[in-house]
């Protein structure tokens, strides 16, 4: 009974603090967190529009579709439509891969029959400054547009159909390429199975 | 027992001045080198980081003071990391709100203020010891000189380095740029270079 006295004496002040500091924050999120989300849709729309310049509106699946998200867990996609009068010139969603410092968060393009990627973008990243964040440069996002949507391979060749890592970045860089992979396949094989696009075997 | 107002006055001024040259955070403490060396590449995001950690000083200055007469020993680096965690996450949270492109660029060195020196120091050498008057204007002294050195290195490293200020070309068109100011080993160049001139100017003082 004295040691639970003791240590509400000692330590009382951390937990009111905690309690305080911990609704303080709790409001300000519920505050901010509406605006968070809208930039966040926004500057998805803007990476989306980059990424398929030739679509004119993005619209989000009725139904969303299942997958198993990088770690294991179940995880139901948000898939996007981009058209453009009406018709389908490609597929949007967005990936989240395991980072050298944090989680990797991508935009993926896959082009109107999903056989081959747009381009990918990054959403969130709080990769290395100077060396994990250049997984955000030209050069080796470039190489991923035209290249099938599916398992990517990466080699230190650069022979076609293959993707380079970053040196100085592997981690970073091979993250993309492996989250890539896991989203493309899984994806693909959803929605061939909804009847979204055609089957390989068919077309 | 009577206080001179004077003195009182002569006291407040003193520190606030203090954080601005006689122990400037950077320049004479050498306190948080981290974003000192990776946001001063330009001068928009070492103003914004600047401007978050004057936010948080003054509010974890002002919580550590209002509870200076609770705190036990052995538990106040845990209160006081508390506190400046609450209100570095306050801050984040507004940016990505607010400036979610600048919030961005600074990356993870927002969170990171949570483990800055200078605001733990603060709040065990001053708003720990003192009144809540004293701890704001230790915690603006200190918030604004670091401001300023942060905006002078970067200011240094954006204008030899890209010819620009606040993205503005202010140089001439035949100004060659030296790029690696805005690389990581412009920043430690740099940063030497202010701390001998400094170090030159105080020689001369004293």
């Amino acid at each position: 009974m004295r040691s639970i006295k003791h240590f509400f004496e000692q330590s009382w002040l951390l937990i009111v603090a905690s309690f305080f500091f911990g609704l303080l924050i709790a409001v300000t999120n519920a505050a901010l967190s509406a605006r968070i989300t809208w930039n966040a849709t926004a500057k998805l729309n803007t990476l989306a529009s980059g990424l398929l310049p030739e679509a004119k509106n993005f619209t989000p699946l009725d139904e969303t579709i299942d997958i198993v998200a990088w770690g294991g867990k179940p995880q139901a996609l948000q898939l996007y439509r981009a058209t453009d009068n009406g018709q389908t010139v490609g597929w949007i969603f967005t990936a989240i891969g395991s980072g050298f410092a944090d989680k990797i968060e991508l935009v993926v393009a896959v082009n109107g029959n999903f056989e081959s990627l747009a381009g990918f973008d990054i959403l969130a990243s709080n990769e290395t400054p100077g060396f994990g964040d250049r997984i955000k440069e030209d050069g080796f996002r470039n190489q991923f547009k035209g290249a099938p949507a599916g398992e990517l391979v990466i080699s230190s060749s650069g022979d076609p159909g293959t993707v380079v890592t970053i040196s100085g970045a592997t981690v970073s860089s091979t993250a993309v390429v492996e989250t890539l992979s896991h989203y493309l396949t899984q994806v693909k094989e959803q929605m061939q199975q909804k009847g979204l696009v055609d089957n390989d075997n068919e077309s | 027992m009577t206080t001179n107002p004077d003195g009182q006055a002569s006291n407040y001024t003193k520190t606030l001045l203090a954080g601005l040259w006689r122990e400037n955070p950077v320049f004479r403490l050498l306190l948080g080198m981290c974003p000192t060396l990776a946001v001063t590449a330009a001068v928009k995001p070492a103003l914004t980081m600047g401007l978050c950690v004057v936010f948080v000083l003054i509010c974890s200055n002002i919580m550590v003071s209002l509870m200076r007469n609770l705190l036990k020993p052995h538990l106040r680096i845990l209160m006081f990391t508390l506190t400046i965690a609450t209100f570095v996450t306050i801050a984040d949270l507004f940016l990505k709100a607010f400036l979610p492109a600048m919030s961005e660029k600074l990356g993870p060195y927002v969170p990171l203020i949570i483990v800055n020196c200078i605001i733990i120091a603060r709040a065990e050498a001053c708003a720990s010891k003192n009144p809540i008057l004293m701890s704001i204007i230790d915690a603006l002294g200190m918030g604004v000189g670091f401001t300023l050195t942060l905006c002078i290195l970067a200011g240094v490293r954006e204008l030899i380095g890209t010819g620009k200020l606040f993205e503005i070309q202010v140089m001439p068109n035949a100004f060659v740029p030296w790029a690696a100011l805005t690389m990581p080993v412009g920043a430690f160049l740099t940063l030497g270079f202010l701390l001998a001139f400094v170090n030159l100017i105080s020689k001369k003082h004293s």
